[in-house]
């Protein structure tokens, strides 16, 4: 039996790899692959190559120098998260399969060890994945990767074989009518007991910490030193110090020193997993079901329905049904947007963040808290232009696999795509204005700000009359690609992955940016060219709203454009050669 | 109602659908039936306006759907197989939507009483994730007939359907015919084409093998056996296929 599930797995992975070399052969993928191969080189693979070059280690990312330390800490971590897998989960055990395994799988003759057991070797090609990616990052910092590798790939097993086991604990404690919150209560209350004996036996060795001894690092490690090689412990964090032993080993004979206490630990837990007979088939069932419908909506950017249980969302407006269409699209995405949150709530959260933005301004005087949040509102409002879009989805990229419905619609293209675009871009617009409000009231609090009161109008003024202008022009680009190029971002269960995917990401992400600048020139030298008129007649802060106005209108131009090219895009789109849904 | 004159869809240079013409006048309900990849399914969206044809006319109540697809979709509704729900909606929502998209004014009672006969009355505010497929497809049903189409197109109509639900879009269909729609049901189930359809066409390859109304095409391919049923004429009329063009071999989409 263990044959067919090893057969199922290595067919799985070689079908998968031999058909994303086979689609390299067309030029989209392969310039995909080029790309996201060379960014991955260059941030992970060069330094092993080359050491020394390429991106510079970060100072926070180097390890502390003091091993004993790192070790703690590592064993600590360890420890919390273990500690998390029989506290916070509400659930019984559920063990990740895809819809195809439930189907195939569990009407078949395989006992649930064996299932057990396939999960774990499916979990192996994540875990060994992971190991990879990790390896990359943290070799940049020195080390012998092989060590490092190994080191990983210990933590990693054995933290699954953990958060696997402690499941099936929860669900044998649940089924035995010990509730969730007597469990942790439990729990909690045994680690509690360890650590007050931990300080109860420090504080019969070291005297206590004093109020001045927070002012000392040294005493305040040292004290923690002291407690953390306590004998309660010691106890507690002995084997998470195991299995992290390895990593942390300098050299060879070190890391053989530290391997059989890891293996240990690791085959410990094996035993334990496997061992433990309790029914998931049920559960995993419904959570397989679950989790297919959550990676649709993440890989089609509906993060909301991602995130658990959907809410029906409150219609935003009174929806009559005479009038334009496009506004029925509005209405629409307005609600897939504003599930779980009303417009009263987005009213009140404005209100309130003005509310503290005013506040600040008013104790400002040069203070650096209104300062900074003033300026990281405008550097946020200046981001979201370009990056806001790829948050705020709710248009043809949130539709991608309801475009078939949409064509069926008596709607002129450009209409459905106006409509479309007009939920992000208010959304995007109405956020914007915000933070530049924010921005108005905080930033002139910067000591010595050079302008008066009528110039940061007029700026904010200005900025605030382009911003809706730009949200459509930066939204029709990557609605655009997924029209043109459904492939590279395709939503659905069967979305694309790999190192191609990512440098296709990359190239959009490019080409947007471009796009972006390009349609930006026209406006710049209409701004330009009414800003040098007026400001013949009329000072700075005067000229600059006029040639806003007139940027504006270019940029209006260019929108409508761009919104009409997209309508021509989505009635041209053959959804049967593209999606064939 | 629908005339279509040489329908055609091209993959590439697969013929997913060559050369297919027929006519459905008010009132009849034609029956598109065909082995699996005969070109039933992409005929039909490209009736509806979904994917565009390669090639033919095709006019929706006298508008050209590939001239003037607005107008043309108007008078529509298409059903596919699988319920087409937005999953951030709830049933009340499908319908104001729908009823602005279509400018269906005064759309509330016809809503109630559409919801109410297909008994979804008390399920108002609920979002599709919270119906079963059944109710999801009642739901489809009620927005594709908020705007009393007179072109409907219903693909495997009954899949999922309980006993009362089946009885239910057969009456309905008759119901609709009788008021003056034109209908076309594509289905693999003979037995229901034979109950509900006045006329059948026959697709195979993504070309027509035979149209016309049930006696028809019964006398065509009965062999003298007046008392043939649908199922032993369909597997006489696609026992020897036209010739095959020579790209057919490559595997086909749709139904």
């Amino acid at each position: 039996m263990f044959s067919a599930l090893f057969y199922l797995q290595y067919h799985s992975v070689k079908n998968r790899t031999v058909s994303r070399l086979k689609r390299l052969k067309q030029p989209k993928y392969l310039a995909g692959a080029i790309v996201g191969g060379l960014y991955f080189s260059y941030y992970f693979v060069r330094p092993f190559m080359m050491p020394g070059q390429g991106v510079q280690a970060l100072p926070v990312a180097r390890l502390p120098g003091d091993p004993e330390w790192v070790e703690l800490i590592a064993a600590a971590a360890l420890a919390v998260i273990a500690l998390a897998a029989w506290v916070l989960p509400n659930r019984r055990t559920v063990l990740a399969f895809t819809e195809a395994e439930v189907a195939f799988l569990f009407p078949a003759p395989i006992s649930r060890r064996g299932l057990i057991h396939y999960k774990l070797v499916r979990s192996q090609a994540a875990i060994l994945f992971t190991v990879l990616l990790l390896t990359l990052i943290t070799h940049r910092w020195g080390g012998r990767a092989w060590i490092q590798m190994a080191g990983w790939w210990l933590m990693l097993s054995t933290l699954n074989l953990h958060l696997l086991g402690a499941s099936f604990a929860r669900t044998m404690l649940l089924d035995r009518g010990i509730s969730n919150w007597q469990r942790r209560v439990g729990v909690l209350g045994a680690v509690g007991l360890v650590l007050v004996a931990a300080v109860w036996w420090v504080r019969q060795a070291l005297p206590p910490l004093t109020a001045p001894d927070f002012a000392d690092l040294d005493r305040v490690k040292s004290y923690v030193s002291s407690v953390a090689n306590s004998t309660p412990a010691i106890v507690l964090l002995f084997p998470f110090r195991l299995v992290v032993g390895p990593y942390l080993a300098g050299d060879a004979l070190g890391f053989l020193r530290a391997l059989p206490g890891a293996m240990g630990v690791l085959l410990a837990h094996y035993a334990w997993v496997v061992k433990s007979n309790v029914a998931f088939e049920e559960a995993s069932a419904e959570a397989s079901r679950k989790l297919a419908e959550k990676v649709a909506a993440i890989r089609s950017g509906n993060w909301q329905a991602a995130g658990g249980k959907a809410k029906a969302g409150r219609s935003p407006f009174h929806l009559s049904p005479a009038g334009p269409a496009p506004t029925a699209f509005f209405w629409k995405n307005l609600i897939s947007a504003n599930r779980g949150i009303t417009f009263r709530t987005w009213v009140i959260i404005a209100a309130v963040v003005l509310g503290v933005a005013v506040g600040m301004g008013n104790i400002g005087g040069g203070r650096t808290l209104p300062v900074v949040a003033g300026a990281i509102a405008a550097m946020l409002a200046v981001w979201s232009v370009l990056l806001g879009t790829q948050i705020v989805r709710q248009d043809f990229r949130q539709d991608l696999d309801y475009l078939d419905v949409l064509k069926l619609f008596p709607v002129a293209p450009w209409q459905v795509a106006f409509g479309q675009l007009l939920a992000p871009a208010v959304i995007l617009t109405g956020v914007q204005w915000l933070l530049l409000a924010v921005a108005a009231v905080l930033v002139p609090q910067t000591p010595n700000f050079p302008w008066r009161w009528p110039a940061v109008l007029s700026a904010a003024l200005s900025l605030a009359m382009v911003l809706p202008a730009l949200n459509f022009i930066s939204l029709v680009i990557p609605n655009a690609a997924v029209l043109l190029f459904p492939a590279w971002l395709q939503a659905g269960k069967e979305g694309p992955q790999g190192i191609e995917t990512t440098g296709q990401r990359l190239i959009a992400f490019l080409g947007q940016f471009l796009a972006f600048l390009v349609a930006l020139i026209p406006a710049a030298l209409a701004f330009g060219a009414v800003f040098f008129l007026a400001r013949l007649a009329a000072v700075w802060w005067v000229a600059t709203p006029l040639a806003a106005l007139a940027a504006t209108a270019v940029l209006a131009i260019e929108a409508a454009f761009g919104i009409y090219w997209l309508g021509w895009l989505f009635q041209r789109f053959d959804i049967s050669s593209e999606l064939n849904p | 109602m629908i005339q279509v004159q040489g329908l055609t869809k091209l993959y590439g240079e697969f013929r997913a659908v060559d050369d297919v013409s027929f006519t459905v006048q008010p009132g009849e309900v034609l029956g598109l039936v065909g082995p699996n990849g005969a070109g039933k399914t992409t005929s039909l969206r490209c009736l509806a306006g979904i994917i565009p044809p390669s090639g033919g006319v095709l006019r929706i109540c006298g508008h050209d759907l590939v001239k003037d697809p607005v107008s043309a979709k108007r008078h529509l509704a298409f059903f596919p197989d699988e319920p087409r729900l937005f999953d951030y909606l709830t049933v009340w929502q499908h319908l104001t939507f729908v009823a602005r998209i279509y400018q269906v004014v005064g759309y509330e009672p016809l809503a109630e009483q559409l919801l109410e006969e297909l008994e979804l009355g008390g399920r108002k505010n609920a979002l599709p994730g919270e119906l079963s497929r059944g109710m999801k497809q009642k739901l489809a049903i009620a927005c594709g007939l908020l705007h009393s189409p007179k072109v409907i197109y219903f693909d495997e109509p009954l899949t999922g359907l309980d006993p009362i639900g089946i009885r239910r879009m057969k009456d309905s269909i008759l119901q609709r015919a009788r008021g003056g729609a034109a209908i076309v049901i594509s289905s693999h189930l003979l037995h229901l084409v034979e109950e509900i359809c006045s006329h059948i066409l026959i697709l195979q390859n993504g070309r027509k093998v035979a149209d016309g109304t049930l006696e028809e095409i019964r006398r065509k391919f009965s062999e003298e056996q007046a008392d043939a049923n649908l199922e032993e004429v369909f597997f006489r009329a696609t026992a020897s296929p036209p010739p095959l063009p020579a790209d057919v071999a490559k595997p086909g989409r749709g139904g």
